[in-house]
């Protein structure tokens, strides 16, 4: 008797089981989805501002940027993400100086973790939210950070923060 | 966390004339030569005042010079001591050390990596293949003369084929062919392309019908070297390499290699570092725990759940990325403090959330828990006793499932857990649904853990200033924290320079992974992913 | 209410004046068996959309909304892709099983499609053993499945083909054993007589609780029959990527995708047909303003609105449950369908004698 109580207890109580999670789904299919439609809101979609999507080197609207030249970014980097290009320059007193030429940038092998912006001597390097970065070819994927013409600002704040 | 005493020390010391005593880490070093150490080792894992039952990590070592050796690092789960033994050889051509994995089934698989690794055999073990690396690979990488070039090592273009023989290691280091497969049986392999292995993961099955008579596992699909790589970078360097382990517990792994260079350091973080990093680690348990029960949900099936749990985790993801500014990786822990003091939004949105999940987590019963096609596929199913589940290490939600009160957080506290006040959840049975009920119970107890921490993070620095460049003082260190999926471990041995000598991450999927054979024999194919599903391993955390 | 064999006989006697009888019947088996697939492929694209949005619906997402309005030309867009992709030879099969293997499929899944009654006189066959016809012709979809498993020369096919077998076998007793509970009370095998059968009632109220136990049998094990979540076994992505199809690609894979959603229909058609009056309008007796204006909708909205019905609960399970343990599936089946199926039987057979329906 014991076993067939049991039998029809173990078909009820799974039976119900079934039913209360069927209640769930039914529930949910009447509720408000969660989908973004992700093109269409484009105009809406704000990522949170400390979200890593690349690596720039800030200019102002002078076309100034802050890069010295000096390398620590590209020594820091554990990835081999950063190359530079600089050259020694003469300026009208005839001091001798490092010239930023070229800051090569490869998005695609960089592991976003802010060893170059945080060494930065001259805080010249920023991460912005961006976040559409998909191209065809990893060539696409390295770019170079210095705007074109752009020369460094006049007066460098010379602070170095270590964290 | 307790050391083991001088009196007991000097009973062993008097009991291995061969050992002697360093004290240059946590725990004192016990060396032993060669001769001695598997007695040595069978002596502390069973004298009353010893009894190391646990092996918490096996490292390999290149000595320099000649040596190749092996740390292990013992853990009593009786009387909560720790200890380091060590031993070394001097042969380089084909170095033998007696085995251990008799003695502790996780050096089973560990030993394999220390041969892969640094080629040194392990007499008496059963298995002698490379775990990580390719069976035609030329060195061994870890060693400190390895030559890296690709000429030596060329990228291979063919693919390799898994023979079905191994060689088990004999005293003077011949070998003794064995076979894994016969001839005859239905050898079946469950990935690595495959849906329910969470990642590359290979198992060869071999089976009768649907029942699973022997399960082999391949790891190194997504091996990547980091140990190798730390060795070449500094202590700042590697710390993204930390978070990329263990995917789903970035910043608790994180948080353990930070506390472990901050103690050789002896730098002590404010208070309010202390919070914020216990905040993000159980941010981070949350969002993997969820993803943990949507997952299990898909693995048996119910692809419903499955987005439940993700739509739910995705909050979560929100908050940590609003303050971290990274969703998965989050890079937010520095030697030191935390990258970036909390986002003022912080405390708003977890409260807001911590009134959102508890209905969600009904459903989830409603849906999940309660179901009787679930519960039928999980009760009973890959029992792991309490016995094995110490000897292979398995820590975390899935040992406490089997009896093993585990949790770091309470063994030995950091951060701020021993001030908050949370249960910890162990159940006796060992089988997939205890497992799998740990941790949905840790979703409740994160829950209560961040009520308790959100409206009290003191004001303070978010981060102590450290010298530029970081070089550890010389000896050992090891620290470990409670990460999503048990025990996360960081073993660094340093001679003083800008880059540790030797960096072994203690893996909490490594254990996990090692037991799925043991527990799936006899049981079916279904009951194999259901094992695996609520084992909860991850697998770049295994193949590091 | 509208008749479809004022149609179909219109069309008979106007193939017959132009060209001799037997011309004529060629031309209308042609005609039928054009219809009859468009149908098919209609129907089926149509599910395979509705399952889309369904399935989203539950799972708090939008599902397709791209291709057209609403995602509605998704499912055309697969199927346009699914015939331009390429089939790929595969090393080592068994080439002549391996393309049979699909078509067995769906010809079974045509087959039993053609036995359903539509609309009132719109229905290709209808002889004195129709839903025995259809039981059997149904069941030959397994040996295309078996095929396939075994010709694909895949572990992995091979045990979702093994676990196939052991699952339709099973199931096809809970089936046969429902159908015949409502065979008892109704008294036919045809299928038009068993839908005139209901015109004051359907079935699963007029045999009340056997009929009611019969129905829920009969959706659960027709559930399994279609290899559907949760008795999805054979397929089981988890556990077996994809199953007795895992090699198959393009259109071999689509004639595979095609049939487990036409299977779906018609179970759910036959569902309708046993237990859910058909294509009958539903009556109330006593209130008859009421069935006046059910009688002006039309006989095949009724039939497809109540195989709608269906079809939305059995999309319903399989997206809220977990999948089924092989063994789990076998004693589902055997300790409790089957012995509750065959008591069912004789309660039926004791209402029926003692005239206690209704």
């Amino acid at each position: 008797m014991n076993s067939v109580n049991r039998y029809f207890v173990n078909f009820f109580k799974g039976l119900h089981s079934l039913l209360v999670g069927m209640r769930v789904t039914l529930r949910v299919f009447f509720r408000k989805k969660t989908t973004e439609c992700y093109p269409e809101n484009r105009k809406k979609l704000v990522m949170f501002d400390r979200f890593r999507g690349e690596l720039v080197l800030l200019h102002d609207s002078q076309n100034h940027h802050k890069c010295i030249a000096c390398g620590i970014c590209e020594v820091n980097c554990p990835n081999g993400t950063i190359r530079l290009t600089s050259e020694m320059m003469t300026d009208e007193t005839g001091k001798k100086k490092k010239v930023l030429v070229e800051y090569r940038y490869d998005h695609g092998s960089c592991l976003f973790c802010q060893l170059c912006a945080r060494t930065c001597p001259q805080q010249a390097l920023d991460f912005i939210p961006t976040f559409e970065h998909a191209v065809f070819t990893r060539e696409k994927l390295v770019h170079k950070l210095n705007r074109d013409g752009s020369t460094l600002a006049p007066k460098p704040v010379a602070e170095s923060i270590t964290v | 966390m307790l050391t083991i005493d001088t009196m007991q020390v000097d009973h062993i010391v008097a009991r291995f004339p061969g050992t002697r005593v360093e004290e240059n880490g946590p725990w004192p070093t016990l060396v032993a030569t060669p001769e001695e150490y598997r007695a040595l080792a069978l002596f502390l894992r069973d004298d009353d005042r010893t009894r190391f039952d646990f092996l918490a990590c096996m490292t390999g070592v290149d000595r320099g010079g000649e040596e190749l050796g092996v740390v292990l690092l013992l853990e009593s789960t009786t009387l909560g001591h720790r200890v380091f033994v060590e031993t070394s050889t001097r042969e380089r051509e084909r170095p033998v050390l007696p085995t251990v994995s008799d003695l502790w089934e996780t050096a089973n698989l560990n030993e394999r990596e220390v041969y892969d690794y640094f080629g040194i055999r392990f007499a008496g073990h059963p298995d002698t293949r490379r775990l990580f690396l390719r069976n035609d690979w030329k060195g061994y990488p870890l060693r400190k003369d390895y030559d890296a070039s690709e000429a030596v090592n060329p990228v291979p273009l063919e693919s390799e084929e898994s023979p079905d023989v191994t060689f088990s290691c004999r005293e003077d280091g011949g070998e003794e062919p064995r076979a894994l497969f016969d001839d005859g049986e239905y050898v079946v392999n469950i990935g690595p392309q495959h849906p329910a292995t969470h990642g590359v993961l290979r198992f060869r099955v071999a089976l009768e019908g649907e029942i699973v008579k022997k399960v082999d596992v391949h790891c190194g699909y997504i091996h990547r070297g980091i140990e190798k790589m730390c060795e070449s970078l500094s202590y700042r360097q590697m710390l993204p390499l930390a978070d990329r382990l263990d995917y789903l517990a970035a910043h608790q792994h994180r948080h353990a290699l930070c506390l472990c260079i901050e103690e050789a350091l002896q730098v002590e973080v404010t208070e309010r570092v202390k919070y914020i990093r216990t905040i993000m680690d159980e941010l981070n348990r949350l969002s993997s725990h969820l993803l943990f029960w949507s997952t299990l949900c898909m693995d048996l099936g119910a692809l419903t759940a499955f987005f439940y749990g993700f739509r739910d985790r995705e909050k979560v993801l929100d908050i940590m990325e609003e303050t971290t500014g990274g969703r998965l990786i989050q890079h937010y822990n520095v030697i030191g403090g935390v990258s970036a003091d909390i986002h003022l939004n912080l405390t708003r949105r977890i409260k807001e959330f911590i009134k959102y999940l508890p209905p969600m987590l009904k459903e989830y019963d409603q849906v999940f828990t309660g179901n009787v096609i679930a519960r039928q596929r999980m009760e009973g199913i890959g029992v792991l006793s309490r016995e094995d589940a110490i000897s292979f290490g398995v820590t975390g939600p899935s040992g406490r499932a089997s009896g093993w009160a585990c949790d770091v957080r309470k063994r030995k506290p950091y951060g701020v857990y021993d001030k908050v006040e949370f249960d910890e959840i162990v159940y006796t049975e060992g089988d997939s649904y205890r497992r799998y009920l740990v941790r949905v119970k840790e979703i409740v107890e994160s829950l209560r853990i961040l009520e308790q921490l959100v409206d009290n993070i003191p004001a303070g620095d978010f981060a102590v200033k450290t010298k530029p460049v970081i070089k550890l003082p010389e000896g050992r260190y090891f620290k470990s924290v409670e990460g999503s999926r048990g025990e996360f471990g960081v073993y660094i041995e340093s001679r003083g320079e800008k880059t540790p000598y030797r960096l072994k991450f203690r893996s909490t999927s490594f254990p996990l992974v090692s037991v799925v054979p043991r527990l799936a024999r006899g049981s079916k194919i279904a009951d194999l992913i259901a094992i695996g599903g609520t084992l909860d391993y991850i697998v770049p955390d295994v193949d590091r | 209410m509208f008749d479809f064999s004022i149609i179909t006989q219109w069309i008979d006697q106007l193939l017959r004046g132009l060209m001799p009888d037997a011309a004529a019947t060629v031309v209308e088996c042609v005609l039928v068996g054009l219809a009859l697939l468009l149908g098919y492929a209609v129907i089926a694209l149509a599910l395979i959309y509705v399952e889309r949005k369904v399935c989203a619906w539950f799972q708090c997402r939008l599902g397709p909304n791209r291709v057209g309005p609403f995602g509605i030309l998704q499912s055309v867009a697969d199927m346009l892709k699914m015939l331009t992709k390429e089939i790929i030879e595969i090393k080592h099969v068994d080439r002549f099983l391996f393309g049979l293997a699909p078509y067995i499929v769906i010809i079974a899944s045509v087959a039993a499609f053609s036995c359903l009654p539509f609309a009132r006189g719109l229905q290709v066959l209808d002889f004195n053993v129709g839903i025995f016809f259809l039981v059997a012709v149904s069941s030959i979809g397994i040996v295309g499945i078996l095929l396939a498993g075994w010709a694909s020369n895949n572990k992995y096919s091979l045990i979702g083909a093994m676990r196939s077998g052991a699952q339709m076998i099973s199931y096809e007793l809970s089936i046969g054993l429902s159908i015949l509970t409502m065979v008892v009370l109704s008294g036919t095998l045809q299928v038009t007589e068993l839908v005139e059968g209901q015109a004051d009632g359907w079935f699963l109220f007029k045999g009340h609780l056997p009929a009611l136990i019969a129905f829920v049998i009969y959706l659960v094990a027709g559930t399994a029959e279609t290899n559907r979540g949760p008795f999805d076994l054979p397929e089981a992505d988890s556990e077996l990527t994809a199953g007795y199809h895992t090699e198959y690609s393009g259109m071999h894979f689509g004639f595979f995708y095609l049939a487990e959603y036409l299977n779906m229909f018609i179970v759910a058609g036959v569902a309708t047909t046993l237990f859910l009056g058909g294509w009958m309008p539903l009556h109330v007796p006593g209130w008859e303003g009421f069935n006046e204006v059910m009688d002006y909708i039309p006989s095949l909205f009724w039939f497809l609105g109540k195989v709608g019905v269906m079809i939305f609960v059995i999309m319903w399970f399989k997206w809220t449950f977990p999948r089924l343990r092989i063994d789990q599936l076998l004693r589902l089946e055997w300790k409790y369908l089957l012995p509750i199926n065959l008591l069912n039987l004789l309660l039926m057979v004791i209402v029926v004698v003692y005239k206690l329906h209704f």
